[in-house]
Parts: structure tokens; sequence; C-alpha cells
């Protein structure tokens, strides 16, 4: 009796999944998509933005402005660091997922996760160089490595010190105040040295724009007022006043910029 | 916290203050005659009962009606009601499971999508039909525009459907008259035709109105500034964010969900997908409690879950706000007016630390866990809010009804221990509440952890468990832990380091998800059946009364005591003792 009344609902589920599958399925996405592309054409197609009819990026992607070889661009004002694919990959968007205390992001901070040579855990960073007290060493290979195997040989500068996995908090703060000219202890707004969590964020913070400013100006050669007022012009105010944060989207202030004679 | 942060929290408050109730009084209008056995007017029928939107709906759900060969006057007994449940899981798992598998073959793939392995599959199926969506794939390239679309949104419309129709059968069997609790395909049809379809269309505008992407154009490729290209991404982005976000599913187009800027633009939709997660849940214990004819009743459980809500989201945003303290000095975290400041490793700038613990803490209360920022890279105490939510039950306001049947649940397991201590038979809305219901609850309350508990120490102690973790220390054994009680609890958020798609993980977490879904469902039908029908007492000065304050206080208490109880030393191991290290 029961198992006949299992049948019978198993019959009406198939039924109504293949009905489900056709309204829900086909018919919602369609009347969405619709009325999407008739009301909001420019949003549902993804904020694109076009430069003398070529695609540029969009609106809402960030994206990078670096040379050939990686190396950024001073003319241009940098994005936060994102763990998109190889950066500000469109097809792979993701985070660094890494913890609030593991070495890759916050390199060894001793008495926290620090190890010694041999990996156990140690009280003192072996791999301190004098700028970076937090190095972590990378591989001859450049692969970074939160717990060295016994023995394992890392690169040394000629200097004698360890070459430094180029993507911790510490490392990121030495390289955005060398490239920015800033003082040697000069604060560095946090959106500068941490990952987004799409990898694709489209903006920085006000403060992480007027740092790179100077920079940008002396490139451009522009006078360093100028730069700043753009800043300020493409600043994005928190929306109704009070949701989110003020930012800076750094591919529209770029194009502004490169349409600044 | 900041005076943006508690602005945008009182925002929230304010506008579900006011949604809430107004929705409630809507979905009561609508079920109180659904399925014959109306629970405060019952003996009338659907057609006797009028319901707003009559004239648009009937005809559509007549139509339904015929085609399954149902007749919507009948009511059925808890079994014939848990069954129909379980039939449309299991046609719906099975289907999915094929999309699944031949996507690559099968037409609208413009993102040239491979098929699933089965394993992945079999997850990825049960994941979505159970309302979890944890997802071991990457939504860019693993999945086709067809699986999207009419694979996984219309499994996201089903769980909807089946959470709120269950919760519905429930209420009947625990406050109505009769002995049966109602026709589950009436109820899945209504919910989906009046509330989750035209809910859902609005819902999607508004967010394209913003910037979420609506189109069919696979990747395109632009020519960057500096010379270099960036593929777009397209997709029907908009259609599946607001049914993930409306039926509290939470599983998204793109890999990172709701930090994506093609899903969710700005802070303005930051806080709509919020309130589009967390109202309609409290809107479904305010049509509880009008269903019963006791809305203050309504009112004591939307307190208890209120104030849990604003607890582990206060805690979050705090601590997120405040930062890591392992950072270099030299980095500044103080917020102010040009910086968000705080913990923004995995955070978007346009929401910073608040906006973002927000929205992704305020939604681990539901079984959404939609979130907006990288779980795994938050401080210990921001990550321990999103922890508790889950590990509590999900009732803070809980699924779209599953909130109502968890809180339901722990009610009757309040007025038991209630009465033990006063020495009285313990009763809840008149009917006596006694062993064999108390042998139900039991066993819904201890089947997730049991689940949770044995799962997650195997894998903390086989090699196939550990080998996928990527933090070291306590934070990777939270990563493990939080992956069995998110998905148990079908929360389906993650602490993302974790490589979840391997034999081990797809084939246990898979299997979490099936008992953390049915379990409670058949469950919690059966207490409903067990109550069906039995006397209802008139209310005497001895009556405990179930719907004041000191009832709230006492529930929440047992709320805490028992999910402390099973959970304490899991919290120790992990991220209590992560910040304590560190």
């Amino acid at each position: 009796m029961r198992s006949a009344l299992f049948g019978r609902h198993l019959v009406a589920s198939i039924v109504m999944l293949l009905g489900l599958t056709v309204v829900l399925g086909f018919g919602y996405p369609v009347v969405v998509t619709g009325l999407s592309q008739l009301f909001f054409h420019k949003q549902a197609n993804g904020s694109l933005i076009y430069r003398d009819g070529k695609l540029v990026g969009s609106e809402l992607l960030g994206q990078e402005f670096t040379d050939s070889k990686g190396h950024p661009l001073p003319q241009y004002f940098q994005p936060r660091p994102s763990a998109a694919g190889a950066g500000y990959d469109g097809s792979s968007s993701g985070a660094t997922n890494l913890g609030p205390s593991n070495p890759l992001l916050i390199g060894f901070v001793a008495g926290v996760n620090t190890v010694g040579l041999n990996g156990q855990p140690s009280a003192a960073n072996p791999f301190a160089t004098k700028a970076d007290p937090a190095c972590v060493p990378v591989s001859p290979q450049g692969t970074p490595v939160s717990s060295p195997a016994p023995g394992q040989k890392y690169a040394m500068t000629a200097g004698g010190s360890y070459v430094c996995d180029p993507n911790t908090v510490p490392e990121r703060a030495l390289a955005y105040r060398q490239f920015n000219g800033l003082a040697a202890n000069a604060p560095v707004p946090v959106d500068a040295v941490t990952a987004s969590g799409s990898g694709l964020d489209p903006d920085i913070s006000v403060q992480n724009a007027l740092d790179q400013a100077p920079r940008v100006a002396r490139a451009r050669h522009l006078p360093v007022p100028q730069v700043i007022a753009l800043v300020h012009r493409y600043t994005q105010g928190r929306e109704w006043g009070f949701l989110g944060e003020p930012t800076v989207d750094v591919l529209e202030l770029n194009l502004a910029l490169d349409g600044t004679p | 916290m900041s005076v943006w942060g508690w602005e945008q929290l009182l925002f929230i408050v304010a506008v579900t203050a006011v949604a809430a109730p107004l929705l409630g009084r809507y979905l009561a209008a609508t079920f109180r005659g659904a399925g014959a056995t109306g629970t405060s007017v019952s003996g009338n029928s659907v057609s006797e009962n009028r319901a707003p939107g009559d004239r648009v709906f009937l005809p559509v759900e007549r139509l339904v009606y015929r085609s399954l060969g149902v007749d919507p006057d009948s009511s059925w007994s808890w079994r014939a009601y848990a069954l129909a449940v379980l039939a449309l899981g299991l046609v719906g798992t099975l289907l999915l499971y094929a999309i699944l598998r031949l996507q690559g073959v099968l037409p609208g793939n413009p993102t040239h999508a491979p098929g699933m392995s089965p394993l992945l599959s079999f997850n990825t199926a049960i994941s979505f039909i159970t309302g979890t969506n944890w997802q071991a794939y990457e939504g860019e390239t693993q999945a086709s525009y067809l699986t999207d679309t009419v694979g996984l949104v219309v499994a996201q419309f089903i769980a909807a459907g089946v959470g709120l129709a269950v919760a519905l059968a429930v209420v009947r069997g625990i406050a109505g008259k009769a002995r049966t609790v109602g026709n589950f395909w009436v109820d899945f049809t209504r919910s989906l035709v009046r509330v989750f379809v035209p809910l859902s269309i609005i819902g999607a505008l508004v967010m394209v109105s913003q910037g979420t992407v609506q189109n069919l154009s696979g990747f395109r490729t632009a020519t960057t500034l500096a010379g270099g290209t960036q593929k777009i991404p397209g997709g029907l982005v908009a259609s599946m964010e607001s049914i993930k976000l409306l039926g509290t599913n939470g599983g998204s187009y793109y890999g990172v969900g709701g930090a994506h800027p093609f899903e969710n633009p700005t802070g303005f939709t930051n806080m709509f997908d919020l309130l589009f997660v967390i109202v309609l849940p409290f809107a479904i214990i305010f049509m509880f409690g009008r269903l019963i004819g006791r809305p203050r009743q309504g009112y004591a459980l939307v307190a208890v879950m209120a104030i849990i809500f604003v607890g582990h989201t206060v805690v979050s945003m705090q601590a997120e706000l405040h930062g890591n303290h392992l950072l270099p000095a030299s980095v500044s975290q103080a917020a102010s007016g040009v910086s968000p400041g705080g913990n923004m490793e995995g955070k978007e700038t346009r929401f910073g630390p608040e906006g973002s613990a927000l929205m992704t803490v305020g939604t681990m209360g539901t079984t959404a866990g939609a979130t907006d920022s990288a779980l795994d890279s938050y401080t210990p105490v921001g990550g321990t809010g999103a922890f508790v939510a889950i590990l509590l039950g999900e009732i803070s306001p809980g699924g779209d009804g599953g909130g109502l049947y968890s809180i339901l649940v722990l009610a009757l397991l309040s007025v038991f221990v209630a009465g033990l201590m006063v020495g009285r038979t313990p009763e809840f809305l008149g009917k006596k509440i006694r062993a064999p219901q108390m042998k139900l609850v039991l066993s819904y309350v201890l089947t997730i952890p049991v689940t949770v508990l044995i799962l997650g120490s195997t894998s903390l102690v086989i090699a196939a468990g550990t080998s996928s973790i990527l933090n070291p220390g306590l934070h990777g054994l939270t990563e493990v832990t939080y992956a069995f009680a998110s998905v148990a609890n079908n929360n389906g958020s993650a602490f993302a380091g974790l490589a979840a798609n391997t034999t081990w993980y797809d084939t246990t977490l898979g299997l979490a998800m099936l008992i953390g879904r049915f379990a409670p469902i058949v469950l919690s039908l059966a207490i409903a059946g067990s109550l069906a029908g039995a006397r209802v007492h008139a209310r005497t000065r001895a009556t405990l009364d179930t719907s004041g304050p000191t009832f709230a206080a006492f529930l929440l208490g047992v709320i805490i005591i028992v999910g402390g109880l099973i959970y304490f030393p899991m919290l120790i191991l992990g991220p209590i003792g992560e910040r304590i290290i560190g």
C-alpha cells in the first residue's frame, strides 16, 4: 500500500519536475533576461567600457596595469593585489583563502608561527632580513614554502640575505613604500597590501589613491594637485550616505588620466 | 563598531522589522486554507478560501494539479507527506545528476565546460536539491549555462518550496485540530507560484538595475589599458542570484559568490542581498503566529531569532573592523573617511570589513550561507561568529521553513525541560508533550551533531582528510570541522581553502548533506504527525505561557546550552584556540 503511494508520488514528481524544468529552467531566465536587456541594457551586459570603439574593460572589474614583464606601470594607479588566476583573470575569480596567521599572508612573526632551519617551531625567525624581519624564504625556484623541509636550501641574495616571498603583507608594504617613494615607516593603507575576496575588486580606498598620486604625477609630468583633484572627482561616496565604503574605481580614474592632456 | 557599521545594522533591522510582518500577513492569507486543513480555520477547502491574487494564481495552480493528477482538497497523513517530499528529492537528484554528467555534450555551453565526474556530480546534485549549495566545483569553468539555469536554478526553487511546504505541514500537525497535515503538492505549488517565482523576478530586476549581469554572451575579451587582455565573464547571474538568496540556498553563479562585482556590485546590493535572505524566514515565523491565531507566539520566536542574529553578527563585525593584530604595525588598519581599515584580506573595498561581516555572517544564521568575502581569511573571532551561527542549528532566522520547524522542535524541548523543572506535564499550544514526541525531538536534536562530529573527526585523522587542508595549525582544523557543520546544516558556506573536490570529501560531505536535510524533515513531520489530532487543552492559570518574555529567554538559554555542550570542545580546538595562541 505504501509502496503504491510512493509510486504515485514518483510519477507526480516526474511530471512536476518536467514542468518546472520548462517553466523555471527556461521561462524564468528568459523573462528576467528579456526585461533586463530591455530596461537595464548596459548593466545587464556587464557595465562595459569602450574607448574609440574598442572594449577596454568593465566599470565593475579591476584589471592589471603592468608591463609585459609584470612590473607595475608607474603612470597608472595600481589596483589591490589579486588572487584571481595570475591576477585579475576574469575567468578565474578567487581569494587567497589564507588564514590570519598563515606565514604566506603575515610572514614569519616571532613567537606566533616561526620555524627554525629544521622546520620545527622556534622562537625567532632564522630567515629574517634587515628590511623584513618576517621574511618567508622562497625556494630557489621561487616557490613559497611555509614550513621548510629539513636541510632544504634557500637562495640568498648577493648581500647574504634570503630571498623573501614577495606576496606576504610585510613584503608588499615594503614594495608599496618603495614604488611610491614613501618613508621607511610610513603607514600603508591595508587595502593596498591585501588581496580582495573576488580577485577582481575594481576599487581602492581613497587613502590608497592619495598615496599613489605623487608617483603618478611624477611619471606623467603633471602637477600633484591636479592628480589629487582627479582622485577626488572619481571618489564614489557611500551609497545613501552610509551603505558600503567610499571607493575609487581604478580603471575609470586611469582612463581619465589617459584623457588628461 | 563604527558609526557606519551601526547604521548599516540598524538599517537591516529596521527594514526587516517593517517588511517581515507585512510579508508574514500575506503568507498567512495565502496558506490559511491551503490543503483542506487550515490550522486556524480548519475544514475549509482551497476553493472556499480566498487568498490575495487568486484571480491570477488559481488558474495556474489548477492546471498544475490537473497535470499531476492530484486532488487539491485531499489532506494526508504525515507519512504520505514525507513520502512525497522524498520522491521529489529522489527524482530531482537523479535529473540534476544526469545534467551535470552530460553538460559537456548538451547545448547551452558557450564556455565549454566538460561533464562533471561521477563523484562531483553526486555531491553537487545532492548539494542543490537539499538547498545546501556547497560548491565543490568552480562556477566559471566547471558549470555550463544550461547547468546553472536549467539544473541548479530549478533545484534551488525546489529546495525553497519543499522547505516552506514542510513547515506548513508541521504547523498543521502541532497546532491544528485535524489528524492530517495537508497536501504536499498543494503547499509546494502554492509556495512557488505565489511566493518564490514572483519575488525572484522582482529581486533579479533590482539587482540588474545596480549592475548584476544577466546575459548570454559567454566570455568577452577586452584589451586593457596596459595593452594586455582580460576575459570578461557573462552569464544569467541575476536570475540565479535572486532565488539563491530568496530560497536561502546560497549557491552562486561565480566561484567567489557575493564577492564578485558582477554578482554584488555595490554597497547597496550588499545590503539588499542580505535583506533578500533574511526577510522571508522571519516572515514565515510571523505567518506561523497568525496561522495558529496567536501572533504573540510568533513574536516570541522572532525575538529569540533576532537576538541570536544580532549577537553573532555584531561580534564578527567588531572583530573584522578591529583587524588582524598579526600584521605589521605600519600597515594602517584604522578605519577612517578615506580608508575602510580592518581585516581586508579576502574582502572587497566597496563593502569594507563591517559591511562584509554583516552580509556574510548575517546570512550564516540562515541555510543560505551566502558570502561576500573569504571566510577562511576572517580573524579567529570573526570566523567564530559565522561558526556559532551554524552550530546553533540555523535558527537566526534559519532557512525558508527550515527555520520555523527547527525552532519549533527546540521550543518543544524547552517546554519539556521547563515542565521537568516545575513538575508539570509539558504542553505546547495546548497539546501535551509526552514520551513519543520527546524521543523524536531528541533524535532531531542529536542527528546533525553526531553526523558532524563523527565525519569531521574521522577526516582529521586520515590522510585523505588532512591532505586537503590549506592553512597550517588550528585554522586548518577549523576548515574541516566547519565544512561538515556547514553542509550538515544545509548552509553550504566554506572556509574555502579546503580542497573539497576529492573522493573522500565529495562522498562524505554528500552524505552529510542528505542526512542533514532529510532526517530533520522526516523527524519534524513525524513529530507533527504524532501531535496531529491530539486533544487541545484549554489554557488555565497553571499553563506555562510559551509566548511571553520568560519563555523566550528560557528558549534562548536552552538553545545556547544545548549547542554549547555539544560543540564547545570543537570550538576550543578551532578558532578559540587559534585566537589564544596567535
